[in-house]
């Protein structure tokens, strides 16, 4: 059984009177330890649905099963529970809080768990290790350059283990070396975790690293390049 | 810890290290808090004095005898002998005459008011709760021109026991210092009556005194009592308007407490200022940090946590805003022993903890208050739309 399934998966909002539908009856399944890059033009969907895999926004229509727990039926409060626990989201802009340090900000998702001051160490220093930040520990995100800001957010976005790790075009804002080191860096992750990626991007050349291309135009599923 | 209680414990040092770094905004919202709280309570102290000063207990039971429709020390003038006819009238345990000689008549923070009473009457003169602190009433006695310094008035002017000071015209040596929860006791100098009535060149031993202090067995006959006095001299050549203590100091200073009672408004106006200060730092905060709580969500933290986090902001600014603030403010009146004094009556200004404790304890409340409504819609918004609002 794949990892994530969405069955005739639709979001429409209201714009005033004007119904505008980014997402329309979606048919996709991701298997488990997948590296999917989503591709397509502007308003074709590809946030959208990025936004509805991580919990952040529910569909209007159809299923979303994530692992065995059917995310479209969550309530606000078990939504944010789930999305503590199995979802990792990192951000185009990285989205440090500014007046927390690069631990504080890695520390923050750990805060929601049940674990002990020493544990939580533990977790937020592995994870600064893996994204080779542990020397910049106390700086603060005004004090980083926007690869070690985006490290940064990489070890928030995995420090609680998810499953499930997201990704909005997460090189972006960033030159093609500091880019491509950062894809590298989630490559490993996704063979030495065995997380599932799901990355939204423009740029053709960081689909090299992905096992899936999707192309999304017009709230639908154009084709699929393995 | 874990459960609900150890989440919330978990984020407040979060919001502790927000706080803390952002210094100007903290900073500014800390300092206007303080500035009201200071005002709020500084208001208080001195409401809390009036109140103190003016409002009748039932274990009140000193009466003041004045001259009738005289307002101030020096047109109050009584013959002394009044005395002997007061102390035959039933229910007066002891009458002893005063002299009072203020240094300014008029409402002022610093005014030095002399009682003289006779040598032997001084600690019948006095409140009961009232205690020598340093020298003794035979030092007293042994100099005509000694004097016995109450306590706020000797702190508010330094005064030490041997110095000499001179205020009204007149100059005294301070034989001794002696406190009291009566604040008219406190403070006041307390000189023989003879050199007082000398100094105004009123006669000597036996001419006029400005007042008498009548002590009534029981409490509950006061008015009776102050009845039986105004009728005994009421055809006399001096009449008398006979009143108990508090209510005497409540005319005597109905000016001060017009006064308390405009500046009470003011005090709430404080409050209204802190409550202001700190929900528009909290709004203007949550604008800003739009995309911070957002962020916060994607992480699965829940609206109500992130609420929790304002909440504890809001508290968090009205506490430091209010502990400087009111503490200030106690601070000053304990230093300062500002007393109001008019027409010889004085009006403290509350040095009690109790008011920078409530001045505390308000602030926080407000900082809660303040931060509820905007706590309450951030923990209804949805992530997407905070992240189109950026």
């Amino acid at each position: 059984m794949s990892f994530i399934r969405c069955k005739q998966l639709t979001r429409t909002y209201m714009r005033g009177t004007e119904a505008i539908t980014p997402l329309e009856s979606l048919d996709l399944e991701i298997a488990q330890g997948k590296f999917v890059a989503l591709m397509g033009p502007s308003g074709s969907g590809k946030t959208t649905l990025l936004n509805l895999l991580a919990g952040i926004d529910t569909p209007t229509g159809g299923e979303l099963h994530v692992g065995d727990t059917p995310v479209h039926s969550l309530s606000r409060g078990k939504l944010a529970q789930w999305r503590s626990e199995y979802v990792g989201y990192i951000f185009q802009l990285y989205n440090l809080v500014p007046v927390l340090t690069a631990y504080e900000n890695v520390e923050l998702p750990l805060l929601l768990h049940p674990l002990t001051r020493t544990e939580r160490h533990a977790r937020v220093s592995a994870a600064l290790e893996a994204v080779d930040m542990s020397d910049r520990h106390s700086h603060y995100p005004r004090q980083l350059s926007g690869g070690q800001e985006q490290r940064t957010a990489i070890a928030r976005a995995i420090v609680t283990r998810p499953s499930l790790l997201l990704a909005d075009e997460p090189t972006g804002d960033l030159d093609r070396e500091t880019g491509t080191a950062i894809m590298d860096l989630l490559k490993q992750l996704n063979q030495d975790d065995g997380l599932t990626i799901v990355m939204v991007t423009h740029d053709p050349a960081t689909t090299d690293w992905a096992d899936t291309l999707l192309h999304l135009e017009k709230g639908k599923l154009l084709e699929a390049t393995t | 810890m874990r459960g609900a209680v150890g989440l919330l414990l978990r984020v407040v040092p979060v919001v502790f290290r927000t706080v803390r770094r952002s210094p100007i905004r903290t900073g500014l919202t800390v300092a206007g808090i303080a500035v009201a709280m200071y005002m709020f309570t500084a208001v208080e102290a001195m409401r809390t004095g009036v109140r103190d000063a003016t409002q009748a207990s039932a274990e009140d039971a000193t009466l003041v005898v004045y001259r009738e429709n005289r307002y101030c020390p020096f047109t109050s003038r009584l013959p002394q002998w009044y005395v002997d006819r007061i102390e035959r009238i039933d229910g007066v345990r002891a009458a002893v005459p005063m002299q009072i000689l203020v240094s300014n008549c008029r409402a002022s923070l610093d005014v030095v008011t002399f009682r003289g009473v006779p040598e032997g009457n001084l600690l019948d003169s006095l409140d009961g709760t009232t205690v020598i602190t340093e020298g003794t009433v035979a030092d007293w006695q042994h100099r005509g021109d000694a004097a016995m310094v109450g306590r706020t008035l000797a702190d508010r002017r330094g005064l030490r026991v041997g110095d000499r000071f001179s205020a009204a015209g007149i100059t005294v040596f301070i034989a001794g210092i002696l406190d009291s929860e009566a604040m008219q006791v406190r403070n006041a100098a307390w000189v023989q009556l003879p050199f007082l009535q000398e100094a105004v060149r009123s006669g000597g031993t036996g001419g006029d005194v400005t007042q008498f202090n009548v002590f009534v067995n029981d409490p509950t006959r006061m008015d009776e009592i102050a009845a039986d006095i105004d009728a005994l001299f009421k055809h006399d050549e001096r009449p008398t308007a006979t009143r108990p203590e508090k209510a005497f100091v409540g005319r005597a200073a109905r000016d001060i407490v017009a006064l308390a009672d405009f500046a009470g408004m003011l005090g709430w106006g404080a409050l209204a200022a802190v409550f202001a200060l700190i929900a528009n730092a909290i709004v203007l905060a949550m604008r800003d940090r739009i995309r911070d709580h957002a962020v916060l969500q994607t992480l699965g933290w829940t609206g109500g946590l992130i609420a929790w986090m304002v909440l504890v902001e809001g508290a968090l600014l009205g506490l430091v805003g209010g502990l400087i603030g009111a503490l200030g403010a106690w601070a000053t009146a304990q230093l300062g022993r500002f007393a109001m004094t008019m027409e010889g009556t004085s009006i403290e200004m509350s040095t009690s903890f109790s008011t920078a404790a409530m001045g505390i304890g308000l602030a926080l409340l407000l900082g809660v208050l303040a931060g509820l409504v905007p706590a309450l819609r951030l923990s209804r918004r949805d992530i997407a739309t905070c992240f189109r609002a950026v």
